[in-house]
């Protein structure tokens, strides 16, 4: 379990140390001043998709490390044996910030359902003008709406157990459907990246699995589901929906098993969209989904003693 | 090659039971036996998220969410009071009711218990409950007895009675604890014997209601906090643990707006001790001017809470063995489950109890230094505060409790039990 911000934050930290070992990899493959940075070549190399790979040579170009150019990607911009090491204090945009705290404030109960600019304001030591930015962005999201009275309210996110069970049942009915829509795009680069971060998770003993590239891939396949949808009113709506399970963090952490288990299904679903068999792929997913959705939230209405419960039901 | 041995683990539906008998199927499996868990209807789903098969008990009845929640909330209202009460109180208000509703459960179970076991055929089968079922006896199965409760459930003259929450040696307080639960729990225990004569066995002795096993008995408490009794006993059926804490993945931890990188405080009284919304708001309002970080199982009633502080973070559920081992202090309720596994990790227990074992539990981590209790109710802030912060800092106490953890770990509980179990298949254990 994990609020968002400190999921952001996690990543963010994970972006700074792949930029790192991006540094170290073309130093040692003796890259010269504007080499070409191929995506998918790094996360190969990386054991890790192309989504981090992607904001970690973003990071290096806000840094003057490397130089992107539309159509061409990126090229280094300096040799790396005389790079500085990666900074990793490079501030994130105040409004970036604050959407993510906002976020998280409410998902963890700190901030109430009714907000105002000026209570903002004071809770983050923020100007107006960002603290507007951040809830003209919210809105955009569908997040917050106004409210009468220079009010903002949060609509309902994925930050409780109803919530995340309808979130569910929705997906169930619509990432389905994106796999068996005709016409769906094998991004097969990011799916061979994605298969290789799978197995290494795999591989990783009990107590050293990494809980947060778990997530990392669980939203790489997803994601890759919705933007291969070719009905652009799904595809839209599920990459939308992919983007507040993201910024709303997952409310439950699986346990090992489940977490294994999880990790067999995806790949299970990219053989078969590798395979073309669009349609199995979309019955695995339904049963990943059907066993994802079952997970703990429900648990929390447990544990009463038994005795109790046996008297319960048994009326 | 060989058929992997069928052990069917059947636990109380508690989490304490049910998530110790998930660390034994664990080792039972890396052992290479198939464990399968039988378990209540309400229960369902939470062995299989670990990879176990169930197979549940038809209770022969069931409720619509509507009927269901409205139960729990007549259950709340009835007995949130109790809670307040001392361990004496509890005994006519909330022990022989729940005896009673016990001895319910057990003979509603009965049937489909049988059915299961004759079609099951294990090759043992693991108890892990307080009350006996006649089935497992009938059918002539090697059986376990698992002792998640404090060690108090298996009495000794020596020993305090169980849920008397009484020091070990006042023992004017269990002469008085003793013959009132004598009392209180007489009819429930009547109707318990008529239960165990209409399925052809022998009455229990007054107060009794379950025995210990002729097979094995797995008693999960650990080295640190033993009891010293009267007459020992036979370390051939009686297997001590020395905790016993199921396997989970690393958990990622939250971030905090404030107090980031402070001691850490993990905060669970149980899905039942998180039903008191007021206490944990009381609780959290102490918590929010201490320079510590609090993550607190709140249960079911997440949405009741809208001003969390912010080095406070309240979850309906979290990953208790891995958390546990990430922080500095555990304030619960006095579950063996949490008692055992803040012991295991090291980390000092503050235990405020308000049922059932957990009365003695806070009375032990007195008497073994392994941590303090407080009441639960009626606590001045500054008290707790200063309890906290004593525990958390207290260099010596976190130290014997480290020294403490590497044995336990290293005696790896779950692993004992699981051998000890097997040796009932193979003839080794008769």
């Amino acid at each position: 379990m994990t609020s968002p911000a400190n999921r952001g934050q996690r990543t963010r930290a994970h972006h700074v140390e792949l930029a790192q070992r991006i540094l170290d990899l073309v130093s040692e493959a003796r890259m010269k001043k504007g080499s070409r940075l191929a995506e998918q070549w790094i996360a190969t190399q990386c054991r890790v998709s192309r989504t981090p790979v992607r904001a970690a040579l973003q990071l290096l170009a806000q840094q003057g490390v490397t130089e992107y150019r539309p159509g061409e990607g990126h090229r280094l911009a300096v040799d790396p044996r005389t790079a500085p090491g990666v900074d990793s204090r490079l501030p994130e945009p105040p409004e970036e910030i604050l959407f993510g705290a906002v976020i998280r404030d409410r998902a963890a109960r700190r901030l109430s359902k009714t907000l105002t600019v000026s209570a903002l304001m004071r809770r983050y030591r923020a100007p107006r003008t960002t603290v507007q930015k951040v809830l003209q962005s919210l809105a955009e999201h569908q997040l917050v709406e106004r409210a009468p009275g220079q009010r903002w309210v949060f609509r309902p996110n994925l930050d409780s157990a109803d919530a995340v069970a309808e979130s569910y049942r929705y997906r169930l009915l619509l990432e389905p459907a994106a796999l068996e829509h005709p016409g769906f795009s094998v991004d097969g680069p990011r799916l061979a990246s994605l298969r290789a971060t799978l197995e290494s998770l795999l591989g990783m003993p009990a107590d050293r699995l990494d809980v947060h590239l778990f997530f990392e891939s669980d939203h790489e396949l997803h994601d890759t589901v919705a933007r291969g949808c070719a009905n652009r009113f799904i595809g839209d709506t599920l990459i939308h929906h992919q983007r507040l399970r993201r910024l709303s963090g997952s409310p439950v952490q699986p346990n090992l098993h489940r977490l294994r288990e999880a990790t067999r299904e995806h790949l299970g679903i990219i053989n078969q969209i590798e395979g073309g068999r669009m349609e199995v792929a979309a019955d695995l997913m339904r049963i990943h989904l059907r066993l994802a959705g079952e997970q703990r939230p429900k648990m929390a209405h447990w544990g009463a003693p038994a005795a109790f419960r046996g008297i319960g039901d048994g009326r | 090659m060989s058929r992997a041995k069928l052990i069917a683990l059947f636990p109380e539906a508690s989490f304490g039971a049910a998530l110790n008998c998930v660390g034994i199927a664990q080792a039972l499996e890396r052992q290479g036996a198939r464990p399968v868990f039988i378990c209540h209807e309400g229960f369902k789903g939470v062995f299989s998220d670990y990879g176990f098969q169930e197979y549940h008990l038809a209770s022969g009845g069931s409720l619509t969410d509507a009927e269901r929640d409205e139960f729990w909330q007549a259950f709340i209202a009835r007995h949130l009071p109790h809670f307040r009460l001392s361990p004496k109180e509890q005994l006519s208000t909330y022990v022989a009711p729940t005896w009673d509703a016990i001895v319910d459960t057990a003979n509603r179970a009965e049937r489909p218990l049988q059915r299961i076991l004759d079609s099951l055929r294990p090759d043992a089968v693991v108890l892990d409950n307080v009350v006996m079922f006649p089935a497992i006896r009938n059918s002539g199965l090697p059986w376990a007895r698992v002792v998640s409760c404090a060690e108090t459930e298996i009495p000794d003259p020596a020993v305090p009675p169980y849920l008397s929450g009484c020091p070990t040696d006042d023992e004017a307080c269990h002469r008085d604890f003793a013959a009132a639960y004598a009392q209180a729990v007489a009819s429930p225990h009547e109707r318990f014997n008529r239960f165990l004569a209409a399925h052809g066995m022998s009455r229990y002795p007054p107060g009794q209601f379950l025995e210990t096993s002729p097979w094995l008995n797995l008693l999960l408490s650990p080295d640190i906090v033993r009891r010293r009794r009267k007459y020992p006993l036979e370390p051939e059926r009686f297997v001590f643990l020395n905790g016993c804490v199921r396997e989970e993945a690393p958990s990622l931890l939250p971030g905090f707006p404030r107090n980031e990188d402070s001691p850490l405080v993990y905060v669970s009284f149980g899905s039942l001790g998180a039903m008191d919304v007021q206490l944990f708001r009381d609780l959290i309002a102490a918590f929010s001017d201490m320079p510590y970080r609090f993550l607190v199982n709140v249960g079911a009633n997440r949405d009741a809470y809208e001003t969390v502080p912010d080095n406070v973070y309240i979850d309906s559920w979290f990953v208790q063995p891995s958390v546990v081992s990430q922080c500095d202090l555990f304030i619960h309720h006095g579950g063996n489950n949490s008692f055992g596994e803040a012991l295991y990790y090291g980390v000092p227990s503050l235990i405020m109890p308000y049922c059932w074992d957990g009365h003695d539990n806070a009375c032990r981590v007195g008497e073994t230094a392994t941590g303090r209790a407080l009441p639960r109710y009626g606590w001045p802030r500054a008290a707790l505060q200063e309890t906290i912060g004593g525990l958390i800092h207290d260099a010596a106490l976190r130290r014997r409790l480290a020294d403490n953890a590497r044995a336990m770990q290293a005696f790896n509980g779950t692993a004992v039990a699981a051998k000890a179990i097997l040796s009932l298949t193979d003839g080794s254990r008769s």
